[in-house]
């Protein structure tokens, strides 16, 4: 007789729980009002205990899964029991007590009311162990929730959820890792001092009808001797982010011809904004060493160009990101720009839309700034700085003119770029603004 | 209602509190102790991961900030990444709820409540971010919440910034461009009197905190 484990309501107003941390493994013995596992809800994190005895039976979730109050996370049951698979562990993970193949037995106890499943069929003929169990009975297999990812071989280990994040996210098996926490647990710490196997983070996918090329997005070089001497003198003398900043002055004449130009042949309104953004863009497809992230011990360099766009709002400051932006018109670029600006200031972006940038764009020109140097956004390794467009007296082929120029001022993280590195990506720019046609060339 | 015992401990190291904590909750789910008990404290610069933390909410690697002579802690509580320092009143009630509501949502939001009260008698108008737990004044967070609860007994608590050198969430929250801004009563009050502030402020909470839970009875402090 087995006992089903579902997630409890630890407050009226709970509708799903975030499952944390298994504490108890697949097929350990657990006592009544022993802790299975750790729920998280709002900013709250209580213990799920057990309100039977028995084996474990078996984990029907991942740590890490949000569950709806009342659904299954758990069975506990009598050792070597065999259980009902009703989301189905994947097939290469084999824990004690369900060996042979899998028979139907529905659970006969239970502590509290599932709510109904449209998910899991409350029971189940008997399915081959190793084959999806939807082709054995015909029916189309349960849509809704994808089977979990196949445990790592460390499925037991003791390890806290912020090191299984880490660990998940370098490519590090956590079974191959020493835990130094409480009895040999593997903490965020010794993922943190262990190395990298592979990488695999990056950005959400584009949510944009951009054709993106094939091919790794980026691409992550290891460090040298040299970049590590000049990342560690250089983090020593200013803070973890050793800056430097580069100013130049761009002539906008052109830029505002060519809008206006658009305007007049009834193209929709561009802003300075929208051609400094599809600018940057070009200019760092030109010098991917500068559309880079720092990552302590290799820099990603990156080969899609995602650029970010601070927005001042109620709250402070969000940087949503024009994704694949070199890859857009500037028509495209303007109108997402505006609609994610426009959402930002309702506070309505999905986290997706203002995380993974590759390098960001801060414009304070608007709010008559001359100048200014803005704070990097790791880890990004640069950012823009866009002061006002202003008529200033230069000289301007052999006499004074009176010419609408902007400043421009990049905040470089030196452990990635160099200062001629930043000056090459910065005349680019200042060439494609005070040129745009070579903006297409 | 069982009584209330406040302890004001001062400046105490991270480490050192958890453990009182801990032992503070054993010994309340075993009967040991037979009233609820609010820790107030302040910490040495210290940065606590919840178990919600995202990799990304940390972009100083720990063995970096360690360096820079930040503590950081893997700790039970719910939510994600959040600094202590210097300023900062942290408050850790240690509550056996089935003595008021067993019920999580409640407790954050009376947990809130009590800073809510607080602040209005400095005619800060903070409220509640619907869905982000702590409090807020006109969109800035004044201060972070986050608990972990075994057998309806509450451990870790809130964190109010006082006095707290802001600049030290940069460290977590990197500045410039991060969704959340950082204030504090002094930032917002345009106050400097750091000293006086911080011993107003504890009081406040602490008589915020026992008419939102309905404690009538001040027990006296003695030393943890």
């Amino acid at each position: 007789m087995s006992t089903k484990v579902v997630m409890e309501a630890l407050s009226p107003t709970m509708e799903e729980g975030r499952l944390v941390e298994w504490k108890k493994q697949e097929g350990e013995a657990v006592a009544v009002g022993d802790v299975l596992a750790e729920v998280e809800t709002d900013k709250a994190v209580m213990e799920l205990v057990a309100r039977a005895g028995g084996t474990l039976l078996k984990q029907v979730v991942q740590a890490g899964t949000t569950v709806p109050v009342s659904e299954l996370v758990a069975v506990i049951g009598e050792p070597g029991e065999k259980v009902e698979g009703p989301a189905g562990p994947p097939a290469d993970r084999e824990a004690p007590g369900k060996k042979a193949a899998a028979r139907t037995q529905p659970a006969e106890s239970q502590a509290t009311q599932p709510t109904p499943d449209r998910n899991r069929p409350t029971s189940m003929p008997p399915a081959s162990p190793a084959g999806p169990a939807a082709d054995t009975n015909g029916q189309p297999a349960p849509a809704s929730r994808p089977p979990p990812p196949a445990a790592p071989s460390g499925g037991r280990v003791k390890a806290s959820p912020l090191a299984r994040r880490m660990a998940a996210e370098r490519g590090i098996d956590i079974a191959t890792l020493p835990g130094s926490g409480p009895e040999g647990r593997v903490v965020a710490r010794d993922v943190e001092e262990s190395r990298p196997t592979a990488a695999k983070a990056g950005p959400a996918a584009p949510a944009t009808a951009v054709r993106v090329p094939a091919g790794q997005p980026y691409q992550d070089v290891p460090l040298s001797q040299i970049r590590k001497t000049i990342a560690r003198r250089l983090a020593q003398s200013i803070g973890p982010i050793p800056t430097f900043y580069l100013t130049t002055e761009v002539d906008m004449e052109r830029a505002r011809e060519a809008r206006e130009g658009l305007l007049a042949a009834g193209g929709e309104k561009v802003s300075f904004n929208d051609i400094i953004l599809k600018a940057v863009a070009l200019a760092l497809r030109r010098h991917p060493e500068c559309n880079a992230w720092w990552q302590d011990d290799h820099i990603r360099y990156w080969n899609e160009v995602h650029v970010s766009m601070a927005v001042a709002i109620d709250e402070g400051l969000i940087t949503p990101v024009i994704r694949h932006t070199d890859l857009k018109s500037l028509r495209e670029i303007s109108a997402e720009s505006r609609d994610l600006a426009g959402r930002a200031r309702e506070r309505k972006l999905a986290p997706e839309e203002y995380t993974g940038g590759t390098f960001s764009v801060s414009n304070l020109g608007m709010l008559d700034i001359d100048e200014f140097t803005a704070v990097i956004n790791p880890p990004e390794a640069g950012i823009l700085a866009v002061g006002r467009m202003a008529e200033r007296p230069v000289a301007h082929e052999g006499a004074v003119a009176i010419r609408r120029r902007m400043r421009l001022t990049m905040s470089c993280d030196h452990r990635v770029i160099d200062g001629a590195t930043g000056a090459r990506f910065l005349q680019t720019l200042k060439g494609m603004l005070e040129n745009p046609l070579a903006m297409v060339y | 209602m069982s009584p209330l015992r406040i302890e004001d401990l001062g400046c105490r190291p991270y480490a050192e509190v958890l453990e009182l904590q801990r032992e503070l909750r054993r010994r309340r789910i075993e009967g040991e102790l037979d009233e609820d008990v609010l820790l107030l404290v302040e910490h040495p610069p210290v940065i606590t991961l919840g178990r919600g933390t995202r990799t990304s909410s940390l972009p100083i690697s720990p063995a970096e900030l360690r360096r820079h002579g930040v503590e950081v802690f893997e700790v039970e509580r719910g939510g994600d990444v959040t600094f202590h320092g210097p300023g900062q009143l942290v408050g850790y009630p240690i509550l056996d709820l089935r003595g008021h509501r067993q019920d999580l949502h409640w407790y954050l939001r009376s947990l809130e409540d009590v800073l809510i009260g607080a602040l209005g008698h400095f005619r800060i108008e903070a409220d509640r971010n619907p869905g982000l737990t702590g409090v807020w004044t006109a969109g800035r967070k004044i201060a972070s919440i986050g608990i972990h609860v075994k057998q309806w007994v509450t451990l870790h608590g809130f964190a109010l910034n006082v006095t707290t050198d802001l600049d030290r969430f940069d460290l977590i929250v990197p500045c410039g461009i991060r969704q959340v801004v950082m204030t504090s009563v002094a930032a917002e009050l345009l106050r400097a009197d750091s000293e006086g502030l911080m011993a107003e402020v504890r009081e406040r909470v602490a008589g915020s905190f026992c008419d939102v839970f309905g404690y009538s009875v001040i027990a006296g402090s003695g030393t943890a």
